[in-house]
């Protein structure tokens, strides 16, 4: 089987908003996430920014009973894949349940409860260690509550690749959809912000302001110091173009392409050329039968890194030369800072890009690194009909997508 | 039946592991086949504080002695360490060591993830609690990620092509083999190294006792006194090619990946489902899309993780899905003697799913020990059988009710028989 694969509905947990009105309204306006961080003390660390989720009320969303057994994450994620299954006006029933499934990226997992887990085993010891915390310590807790609340029973995987896990969730999904064992997934992904994690990056030196200057995201930007933290959940409803179809519903794009790729890299630190990256790009460019010129937008992986913001623009001026004429480019980390799993959120964006004709500013970038044409300042009105999601990872892990108008 | 074109079909050209009962899978068969028990008391962490103090701990394996020189062993977690061995292995096996130049764009890893550097960081992390945030050394924190090892791999083997972790909590390894298959039907990758690996940690451990699904001694799958399974560490890992490359390689052909499901429960985040719906849609996913009917079957390589309410439903899963055949195929639980694998558990049970066919014999499930009147299957419990099994389904369940089933096949040029 070789079917076609378009997004039916989306759902996001987000710094912008809960809910596709507030995100939306946030990302035309260039809005930022980006704050004090207020749930925890940042004393004694070199940063103090993040892009928390401030107005989730997860009761609006999941059953009391079920509630009570997830952690934040798991929440955030079951959220979102109600939003998006009712976006895309899908009842789970028993006629459906085992055709859905869910392909979920988390990088991380919750970080928070299994540090706490930790804490407890070495200072109080393993008797104390509480069992109701244990199923949520595992990365696919997320999709195993979303499964159970939703009643659905197909494919359900997760993905845990640093900042390519939800670029790389959404392509197996896509991939599952085409040789048919599901005829709807949810696929995204999602990863919050910890105390303890947080840290840990400060004291990596993995945020901004990494070498001094002012703390803040500015992806692509001359001055840009490093990634903010962020944390959210966006998930994108997948579903077989056929049976989008025949029910009538209205795709906002299609998945029509995508490609994985990789490069020797030191472990947590970034390969010397873009080459990996650019095979990813080439890799979903054929997929989807599209040539580079006819890309119309790219929402950028870009978080403010000094060196894989360089490596990104490295890329794409290979592939779309080096003038203003490509794509325009946007990178949503400048508001909702680094989430790692944020492909999910950065899908759901660009879906929108697509069927409102919209390109968001990239928040943060005032001075580019290169004369590519990023979308600056204020939101761009232009006709998206096929467009890029380019996942990078530290370590060297590439997933992109090629998203395109249409579809059914 | 054969599954589409030599491109579409996709074959296991080599294997490798690290585990409790060896350190290569020459050895790994002899153990499956003698029943060797690979269980036995905890020396990698104190457990004195723990409910329970055995586990399936790697103990006769020495990394330097096992991994060349050329391989740097900096920054990498006990897991990663497993993972390269198992895979250096495979590759070898394989005629893939060193990779050719151009197949190297193309090959990629996928890896299916378990408590990854946790062993590591559970140390940073006593030194942080003692030494507080300013003074404890977090570089010590930078392989604890699960995503680690396929990066150590495709950075120390210079590969460009799909490079991924997965966690389905305890299917992990066996997800990761039916994706890497999946990667190479869809023309993503020419060859993947597909696998798991898992470390024993203190964290897992103390999570597993806190549920209290440990048996104190060992564990005993499908025994009416099962109280709980043994936890182990180890890795198993693949080399899957399509057969189309396979071939023009003249590579060795040790068996067929013939199907692939997953499904997830939608019942409860730890308990099985007793209804057996998901186990039994996932086998019945891989058998649909091997092609094959139940009756083309003939071993079962369970999940059997010895808890009683897994035990129960696997084999009322069986029942459903074989029916009345499902009394007359061997079905055995190998974690009996490599313990619970976990991330690492699918991809280990895969290599001994192929040993299985390769080397002619099914294994056994050793310490069943008494009689449970409701699992009442063929489980191999009187040592290993000298039969070659043509077809081997293999189960592996998981946290989060997730579930899935790998099937493979002796490899034949016109598919597998078709009774």
């Amino acid at each position: 089987m070789n079917r076609r694969v378009v997004v039916t509905g989306i759902g996001m947990v987000t710094p912008l908003g809960v809910g596709k009105e507030r995100f939306q309204n946030a990302l035309w306006r260039g809005e930022t996430g980006i704050r004090e961080i207020a749930s925890f003390s940042t004393e004694g660390f070199g940063s103090h920014l993040g892009a928390e989720v401030r107005d989730f009320q997860p009761r609006n969303f999941v059953s009391v009973k079920n509630l009570r057994k997830m952690d934040r994450l798991s929440a955030m994620t079951t959220a979102s894949v109600r939003m998006a299954l009712d976006d895309a006006g899908i009842a789970v029933c028993d006629a459906n349940r085992d055709r859905i499934g869910i392909v979920m990226g988390t990088a991380f997992g919750n970080t928070e409860l299994k540090v706490q887990s930790a804490r407890i085993l070495f200072t109080e010891g393993p008797g104390m260690v509480n069992p109701i915390h244990v199923p949520n310590t595992v990365m696919n807790a997320p999709a195993g509550h979303a499964s159970i609340e939703l009643g659905f029973r197909g494919v359900n995987t997760t993905v845990n690749h640093q900042s390519v896990s939800a670029e790389t969730a959404i392509a197996c999904a896509a991939m599952e959809i085409r040789r048919g064992t599901a005829d709807v997934i949810l696929a995204g992904g999602a990863d919050i912000l910890s105390p303890f994690f947080y840290e840990a990056l400060c004291r990596f030196h993995a945020l901004s302001p990494t070498d001094g200057g002012a703390e803040g995201a500015r992806p692509f930007d001359l001055v840009r110091n490093g990634p903010v933290m962020g944390e959210g959940c966006g998930i994108v409803c997948l579903e077989a173009g056929e049976r989008a179809r025949e029910r009538g519903a209205a795709p906002y794009c299609e998945i029509s392409g995508w490609g994985l790729a990789s490069s020797p890299s030191p472990p947590t630190g970034w390969p010397d050329n873009p080459r990996g990256f650019q095979l990813a790009l080439e890799r979903a460019l054929r997929m989807a039968g599209a040539a580079a010129p006819e890309i119309d937008c790219i929402e950028a992986a870009g978080n403010g890194g000094r060196e894989p913001d360089a490596m990104e623009a490295a890329a794409y001026e290979r592939l779309f030369g080096g003038g203003p004429a490509g794509p325009l480019i946007t990178a949503l980390k400048g508001a909702t800072g680094e989430i790692f799993a944020s492909g999910g959120i950065r899908a759901v964006a660009l879906a929108l890009s697509i069927r409102e004709g919209m390109v968001p500013p990239t928040v943060g970038l005032l001075h580019p690194l290169t004369p590519l044409p990023f979308v600056i300042g204020e939101a761009r009105r232009r006709p998206v009909k096929k467009a890029l999601l380019s996942g990078i990872s530290y370590g060297g892990t590439y997933a992109c997508l090629v998203f395109e108008k249409g579809g059914v | 039946m054969a599954v589409g074109n030599d491109e579409q079909r996709v074959v296991v050209t080599g294997m490798g592991t690290v585990n409790a009962l060896a350190a290569d899978t020459g050895q790994f068969s002899g153990a499956l086949r003698r029943g060797d028990c690979g269980i036995g008391p905890i020396s990698l962490f104190d457990t004195a504080t723990f409910r329970t103090h055995n586990g399936a701990e790697v103990k006769h394996f020495l990394p330097r002695a096992a991994i060349p020189a050329e391989f740097s062993l900096k920054r990498m977690s006990r897991s990663d360490v497993f993972a390269l061995a198992a895979a250096l292995q495979a590759l070898s096996q394989a005629g893939l060591h060193p990779i050719p130049e151009d197949l190297r764009d193309e090959m990629g890893v996928v890896i299916g993830g378990g408590a990854g550097g946790l062993l590591e960081a559970e140390d940073f992390f006593q030194d942080y609690l003692r030494r507080g945030g300013q003074k404890a050394r977090f570089s010590r924190l930078a392989p604890v990620c699960c995503a680690s090892t396929a990066n150590h791999l495709v950075t120390k083997l210079g590969l460009m092509g799909p490079k991924m972790t997965l966690m389905t909590a305890c299917s992990s390894g066996a997800t990761a083999v039916g994706v890497g298959r999946d990667l190479i039907r869809s023309g993503a990758a020419r060859a993947m190294i597909a696998g798991g690996t898992e470390p024993l940690c203190r964290m897992t451990f103390a999570s597993f006792n806190a549920l209290k699904a440990v048996d104190p001694e060992y564990c005993r799958p499908f025994s009416g006194n099962r109280a709980g399974l043994t936890l182990g560490e180890a890795a198993g890992i693949l080399v899957l090619e399509s057969l189309a490359g396979a071939r023009e390689r003249g590579a060795p052909i040790l068996a067929e990946v013939l199907g692939y499901g997953v499904t997830c429960d939608s019942h409860h985040m730890t308990a099985p489902d007793v209804g057996a719906s998901g186990a039994v849609r996932a086998m019945r996913a891989a058998l649909t899309d091997a092609g094959l009917g139940p009756e083309a079957v003939d071993y079962i390589n369970a999940h059997g993780t010895a808890t009683p309410p897994n035990d129960l439903m696997e084999t009322r899963a069986i029942k459903e899905v074989f029916g009345p055949r499902a009394w007359g195929i061997p079905v055995s639980s190998t974690k009996s003697m490599h313990g619970h694998t976990l991330g690492a558990s699918g991809a280990l049970e895969a290599v001994v799913s192929v040993l299985a066919i390769t080397e002619g014999f099914i294994p056994p499930t050793i310490h069943c020990e008494t009689r449970d009147p409701e699992c009442d299957l063929d489980y191999v419990t009187t040592g290993a059988r000298s039969v070659a099994p043509e077809v081997v389904l293999s189960n592996s369940f998981a946290f989060g009710g997730n579930n899935t089933t790998v099937i493979f096949g002796r490899f034949r040029e016109e598919g597998v028989r078709h009774e």
